[in-house]
């Protein structure tokens, strides 16, 4: 069966001793810098980037989706230990993890968000796998004007999805697009916003982009807030999960991984919603819901399952389609079209290696990020320890020198500084930064695929609706964006953000 | 990224039109919109079925400079969160950090750029100690060489004075 | 003095092994590609860059500046020291058309440059979708003409190799299709293989795993011989067009005022690398054409950087005259 030979190139691949390496220091050093408080999957990913930048494609991205899990698992254990969310989706995890550890179950909540991930990130690779032809299947059949259609939607349930107003994050999506089109026009080679400077006439670079907007911004806000790390000095307790807990935990991981799972296919950030959504289901499915926010261990269980499988089938918009669903898969394009790799239908067929090759990495990467979490609880909690007045410039000498890295130039980094700022002043005004980068991100795919379908119509609009595939997305984008409108709907979604 | 749910911050209400978040962020975005605009200016529009460079540009920074107004607008009558003072000071020596990086690497390369920005940087905070972040900075910065130059193997300068 | 350096330079370029040669280089040579790591100019200048580096006896490092279709790494080296540490891989775009396309070019390619030698010529392909109708080159450009601006013809972005040769096939044919921008190869190629758009030139590498594969037709090589990665396909020649021939040629220059003795000895491990039977087979595989001896001095490259440059002014400025603003 094709599955099974494919699968059989993945590990055949991610098995090399060199890929197993890069895969077990992605992890190690995605937790260790994922676990530091204030600092999250897509900031982590920002600044580990240049980390990769020496190493082959398939060596880098392997290293680059264990730095991801790496990240996500660090942020689960800040979240139950300090209540700290290291990002959106780990807001979850604090209500009912960090309540368990106060009643000295740290251990329980720890092991079962590892646990239930694992199996959550073990039931996503198959899903990948067994899906991931099919998917690449059906983007044969996309021209410019269905990639442009599924921008469209993407753009849309970027905003739809946001955690704030949904009119904010609109006019982020819209910067970001402007932002996306500086630089030479497609198809006159005028130059466009360059305000004269010769560096930016192949436009605006992603990485001084997005580690000034996330990595620099978000120090000067934690500069400005420090937080209370109130580390937990009493001992974890017992890092195994009693066979109570996973008897009461597995309903609510199956639905979780379920529920995320889907919802990661969405090239919107459908991911983010995944916890949210499991959450919510579990309280209602609850015999007793008074118990959620008090330490209830499928308020951990589902979440952070739903968290995980969302987080590993969001690879297939990106590795089928080359639609990155959200800002950490965003830095993934970045990371691919650096290494010369074109993300899209192709990347399948012109390096199967590559493909596979991270498909079994995340099943190798999960598991390991067991192995390191589950012993090694004690020392996360002490670097927790590590002052925040020596760790920032540290974090700050490292993202020059991988930003100077880049392209070997100094402009890059005054870029660098000047879009910090840019990302602090949207901050203090209540902006949120990730639509932007997505914003940005599907701009230039978007004006693209815009102006060559346009060409190939030779001007006619009616190719969007004529084609059915573009048709059946503009209508899904269209029908999200009057759901999301509708204040019925938006009041729930309020709630279930607030809860 | 913004949650400040525990910081408790002030709330303007409707009614008592205040300066509030919103206020400023819909008149710097519209101030941005009329910039972007004011650059696109010169690029041709072309028409809707064959467009030109500026088409996209221009149609954007015009969607941003009406949105702004709008966020502004609202903002004023329906109130919101209170803007915040910036905390300026990090942000000069987080920004001067990385221009101090950027002069010193090409010209005097790693040895000096590694700890003379990290130095200016920690005076971000009060937390600072000069002892602690000189030994730190120096102790990251040969870490750095190591790493970067001799583990992964990047052009970067090391000793570019000698 | 001057006349010295002078007869030093006579005698280096006779003996090609002149008494500098001991001296020179002493430590590492930066080769500066224009181009980002993977693309078809960053892989010939590794290929050679390899035995070169072998016959020097130190290390040549390279050092990737991207940016304006090479023009901004050519635009940095062409003012570093000319001492012999800093030379770079030119291309036909950054030293042949892009005084056309570029308005604000920094460098005259045939004056601020010392000529080292050509490296390889990669051969120009014709190719077109599966489901196009035509089947040989007469049929194609029957059809091409016929078809007027219904054609669409792809091309990976101004400035391209694959924009430039488009350009010169459509303007000896006469006819004026549809222009199709794309950000690269890479999406142009998959719009052809379903059938979006119609045709468009490229590089023999970006093309040679394709046309193989049978995904997409090939029509002819702009080249005077046939490619041995691709045996059966007909020359330009061959299939009835006499006068498209092409190639994206990639070359090494060093700074203006760089002494000759120098351009020598880099000249002599150029030579020695293109006739290192690894780099042979490496360069065969991309179906990169080596340049025969005549083809591999000094003297030879600057004469094709000076014919391209007028080639390109021609054909560029006329295409592009209403684009430009």
């Amino acid at each position: 069966m094709d599955l099974f030979s494919n699968l059989a190139i993945g590990f055949g691949v991610a098995f090399t001793a060199q890929n197993l390496l890069l895969c077990f220091t992605g992890c190690m050093i995605g937790t260790l810098v994922g676990v530091l408080p204030g600092v999250g999957p897509v900031a982590t990913i920002a600044m580990l980037l240049p980390l990769t930048f020496g190493l082959d494609p398939t060596g880098a991205l392997i290293m680059l989706a264990g730095i991801y899990y790496g990240a996500q698992y660090g942020g689960s254990t800040t979240a139950i230990l300090v209540n700290i969310p290291g990002e959106a989706t780990s807001v979850v995890t604090t209500l009912d993890g960090h309540q368990m550890a106060r009643q000295g179950r740290a251990g329980a909540a720890l092991g079962i968000a590892a646990l239930g991930s694992f199996f959550a990130g073990c039931v996503a690779t198959l899903f990948i796998a067994a899906m991931g032809q099919p998917l690449t299947r059906l983007a044969q059949l996309f021209g410019p004007a269905e990639y442009f259609s599924l921008m469209i939607m993407g753009l849309v349930f970027s905003t739809v999805l946001a955690r704030g107003s949904i009119f904010k994050a609109g006019l982020m999506v819209l910067l970001g697009l402007m932002f996306a089109t500086v630089g030479t026009d497609l198809e006159t080679g005028q130059e466009r916003m360059t305000l004269g400077i010769p560096r930016l006439s192949d436009g605006i670079d992603f990485a001084p982009l997005a580690m000034g907007i996330f990595g620099f911004a978000e120090i000067i806000r934690n500069l400005e807030s420090p937080e209370a790390r109130d580390v937990l000095h009493d001992r974890i307790g017992r890092l195994l999960p009693s066979w109570d807990d996973i008897r009461q935990s597995a309903p609510a991981v199956l639905r979780g991984t379920l529920i995320g799972g889907l919802l990661g296919i969405l090239p919107g950030n459908g991911a983010v919603l995944g916890p949210f959504a499991s959450y919510a289901m579990e309280k209602k499915l609850a015999k007793d819901p008074s118990r959620f926010g008090r330490g209830a261990i499928e308020g951990v269980a589902g979440p952070e399952s739903a968290n995980n499988a969302g987080a590993q089938t969001a690879f297939i918009p990106l590795l089928t389609l080359g639609i990155p669903p959200n800002a950490v898969m965003a830095l993934m394009v970045g990371a691919m079209t650096i290494h010369g790799v074109i993300p899209g239908p192709q990347v399948m067929t012109k390096n199967p290696e590559l493909f596979w090759g991270m498909i079994a990495s995340m099943w190798i990467g999960n598991a390991m990020l067991v192995i390191i979490n589950m012993p090694l609880v004690g020392i996360w909690v002490k670097l927790l320890k590590v002052p925040y007045r020596l760790l920032f410039p540290a974090i700050l000498v490292f993202c020059c020198i991988g930003i100077y890295s880049i392209n070997n130039s100094v402009e890059d980094l005054y870029f660098t500084a000047f879009f910090a700022v840019v990302g602090y002043v949207l901050i203090k005004l209540g902006y949120e930064p990730a639509p932007l980068l997505l914003g940005f991100v599907l701009g230039k795919l978007m004006e693209e695929k815009l102006r060559q379908s346009l060409i190939l119509s030779r001007g006619s609009f009616a190719t969007f609706i004529d084609r059915p595939i573009s048709a059946g997305l503009l209508a899904v984008a269209a029908i999200m964006l009057i759901v999301a409108l509708l204040p019925s709907i938006n009041r729930k979604r309020e709630v279930a953000f607030q809860d | 990224m913004t949650d400040d749910s525990s910081s408790g911050r002030e709330v303007s209400t409707a009614g008592r039109a205040r300066i509030t978040q919103d206020v400023i962020g819909g008149l710097v975005l519209s101030m941005a919109g009329a910039f972007f605009a004011w650059q696109a200016w010169d690029l041709p529009l072309g028409s809707p079925g064959a467009m030109g460079p500026g088409m996209l540009p221009m149609s954007v920074a015009v969607l941003i400079a009406i949105g702004g107004a709008v966020l502004a607008t609202t903002g004023l009558v329906a109130g919101g969160e209170v803007m915040t003072m910036p905390h300026l000071r990090g942000m000069f020596f987080i920004i001067g950090g990385i221009v101090l990086f950027g002069l010193t690497i090409r010209s005097l390369g790693l040895v000096v750029a590694g700890p003379v920005s990290m130095i200016f940087a920690s005076a971000a905070t009060d937390e600072m100690r000069p002892l602690e972040t000189s030994v730190f900075a120096v102790c990251i910065t040969v870490f750095c060489i190591l790493l970067f130059k001799y583990a992964l193997g990047l052009p970067i300068p090391v000793v570019a004075f000698m | 003095m001057k006349k010295t350096s002078m007869l030093a330079a006579a005698v280096a370029v006779s003996i090609a092994v002149p008494a500098f040669a001991q001296t020179y280089p002493t430590k590492p040579i930066t080769m500066v590609v224009p181009f980002a790591a993977g693309g078809p100019t960053d892989i010939i200048a590794r290929i050679v860059a390899e035995p070169m580096s072998r016959t020097l006896g130190r290390q040549i490092v390279i050092e990737n500046v991207a940016g304006a279709g090479g023009t901004t790494g050519i635009t940095r080296a062409s003012v570093a020291a000319p001492d012999g540490y800093t030379i770079m891989m030119g291309h036909m775009g950054t030293h042949g058309a892009a005084p056309a396309l570029y308005l604000k070019l920094k460098y005259d390619p045939a004056r601020d440059f010392a000529p080292v030698g050509l490296a390889a010529e990669t051969p120009i392909i014709i190719v077109a979708s599966k489901t196009h109708p035509a089947n040989d080159l007469k049929e194609f450009i029957a059809w091409a003409r016929a078809e007027g601006d219904k054609a669409n013809h792809a091309h990976a972005g101004v400035g391209s190799v694959s924009h430039s040769t488009g350009i010169l096939l459509d303007s000896i044919l006469g006819t004026r299709p549809t222009l199709i921008p794309y950000t690269g190869t890479g999406p142009a190629l998959n719009d052809m293989m379903s059938g979006q758009v119609d045709y468009m030139t490229d590089q023999i590498v970006n093309l040679v795993s394709q046309i193989n594969a049978g995904t997409i037709k090939a029509f002819a090589i702009a080249t005077r011989v046939r490619s041995a990665a691709l045996p059966g396909l007909p020359t330009t020649r061959e299939a009835g067009l006499d006068n498209y021939e092409v190639s994206a040629w990639n070359a090494i220059f060093a700074p203006k005022g760089t002494p000759p003795e120098i351009v020598a000895v880099l000249n002599d491990a150029l030579v020695k690398a293109l006739d290192d039977p690894d780099a042979r087979k490496r360069l065969d595989e991309l179906g990169a054409v080596v340049p025969d001896a005549t083809g591999r001095t000094p003297a030879a490259l600057q004469k094709l950087v000076e014919s391209e440059v007028a080639r390109w002014k021609t054909v560029l400025t006329q295409a592009t005259a209403t684009a430009k603003p």
